[in-house]
Order: C-alpha cells, then structure tokens, then sequence
C-alpha cells in the first residue's frame, strides 16, 4: 500500500517543523490516522490544558478534508460531547490547498475564538450566549479536569 | 486499501443515522451520548410483514469493541425473541447467523440487524411461536 507523496510531505514537515503547541503523530500500522495533542491557547479557558485528538486522512485525501475528533473532553460551542468539531475548513470550505498544519491551526484558532452563533453543542451555546462568565468558568474547570 | 480507524467507522455509521440515510426496518443509536469511545450502542428492528413478528419492536443492545471492525459486535437482544440463532438469554449466537459468522469489516451494525430480519422472515422462522409482546429478558 503506497501512500500518496502529498502525505509523505505533509507528515515529514510536521515532524521537522512543527506547528508551535501541536504535535501529530501517525500510527505505525496505518500512517493516514495520526494522535494529535494540541495545547489550549494562552489567554484562553483552555489555557494549560493539552487536548487529544485523532485525524484520519480518508482515501481521497486531499480532495475530501481529514476527519478530526476531540478525545479529551473539552467545553466548548462548536465541539459535542462525541469531540466532533463544526469547523467551516472541515466541511464546505475545505480546499486541497489546505493542509493537515493547517486544520490544526484553524481548531487551535477555533479555540482562541468560540462561535456560539453556529453551535454544534446547543446547550453549551445557549450558556455562551447567556452568561459567558459562566461558560468560561466552566470551560477552565473541564480543561482542569479532564485536559491536565 | 486505506483502511478506516475503528472511531471514525463507527462515527460514519452514526452520522447515516443521524442524517436518516438509514434503513426504515432497523436503527442503530449509542447508548449514552457522552462514550466517548462509542463502545455501547442500541439498535431496534421492526419485525418483518407477514411472520410471527409483525409489528413488534425488537431491541437490542450491541457492543463494538477495541478491535471493531476488525472483529464483530456484540449482540444482544433485550426484547424476548423466538429465534433459533438467539440463546435463552438474549444473546445472538455468532456462529448461527451468516453476517457474523463470516464477518468482514466492511459490514455495518446496521446490515447485522437487516440480517436478523431477514433471519426471522425465513420460512422456517417466520412462523415460530412467540413471546407474548414487550416481554424483557431479565437484566
């Protein structure tokens, strides 16, 4: 089974220039399916915490974006409670100019900036939009919790 | 091939459902929405038209462990069943029914339960005596 050069590349740059506070892994049987620790932005709720999470770049990869989950729970508007993550990038506007650095860095940004207008966790907007002290608070003590 | 992890399979056999790409005869579900391992699932099927199983609703409870789709789930039926490929307990006998018994990774929990109730539409099944309706087994 030969992997495409593109992600021969893509997995020899993250390895030999990382992207600052993300590392990915590849499996050793299945080198399209990468562990991911990503660590909270400063200046954000998440902020100390280090988040797991699994990418798996499907056959058609780069014509079809990677899959990507949160297994480390995580508060969060557009993450659910199954880690799966309403990012923009990983659907509709997904180009095969991006990259794997790239998707990366869009949930580290995804972080720094919660979109509860387009929430995938309804109850977890409503408070964001409701009470954010509250939200906030209650992210910082999950990333605490579970992401330390 | 490129094969598929086990989590992201089972979130592509979720999101059918989810979108209601799935079959009308049979459903599959988690169990509890926060496994974030997704290792406890429930599935239903609607007993086939023109047996002794019409218009009931079967459940089950089904297991996708570490090693799925590599290995098979687990099922269990929690509605009592009459049906030669299911023990006294509930559980369904791997080796009884032919989606198991010659697993390939490519079959779904969904075309498990579909087979079930083809299983129980067969014309040696179809006519098999029956516990009366919505009888649980124990635990």
């Amino acid at each position: 089974m030969a992997l495409p050069k593109r992600i021969i590349k893509e997995t020899e740059r993250l390895v030999t220039d990382p992207v600052s506070g993300i590392i990915a892994t590849p499996h050793e049987e299945n080198l399209r399916y990468f562990d991911v620790s990503l660590e909270g932005p400063p200046g954000t709720p998440y902020e100390g915490g280090v988040f797991k999470l699994e990418l798996f770049l499907p056959e058609d990869y780069p014509m079809t974006a990677p899959r990507l989950r949160f297994l480390t729970r995580i508060y969060h508007p557009n993450i659910d409670r199954l880690g799966r993550i309403c990012l923009d990038v990983l659907k509709d506007h997904w180009s095969p100019a991006m990259q794997i650095r790239t998707i990366l860095l869009s949930v580290q940004a995804l972080l720094s900036s919660p979109n509860p207008d387009d929430p995938l966790a309804n109850d977890v907007a409503a408070i964001w939009k409701e009470n954010e002290p509250l939200a906030v608070q209650t992210a910082k003590e999950w990333t605490e919790k579970y992401a330390m | 091939m490129v094969q598929t992890p086990r989590n992201f399979r089972l979130l592509e056999e979720l999101e059918k459902g989810e979108k209601g790409l799935g079959s009308d005869a049979c459903s599959i579900g988690l169990a509890n929405l926060d496994d974030i391992s997704m290792t406890n699932w429930t599935g239903t099927i609607l007993g086939p038209p023109h047996s002794a199983y019409e218009n009931r609703i079967y459940a089950l409870s089904i297991e996708a462990g570490p090693e799925y789709p590599v290995k098979p789930p687990v099922m269990k039926f929690l509605t009592r069943v009459n049906l030669p490929c299911v023990d006294s307990e509930g559980n369904v006998i791997p080796q009884e029914l032919n989606a198991l018994a010659k697993w390939k990774p490519e079959t779904t929990m969904e075309a498990v339960l579909l087979s079930l109730r083809k299983f129980m539409a067969q014309p040696q099944n179809r006519n098999l005596s029956q516990p009366s309706e919505g009888e649980m087994y124990a635990n």
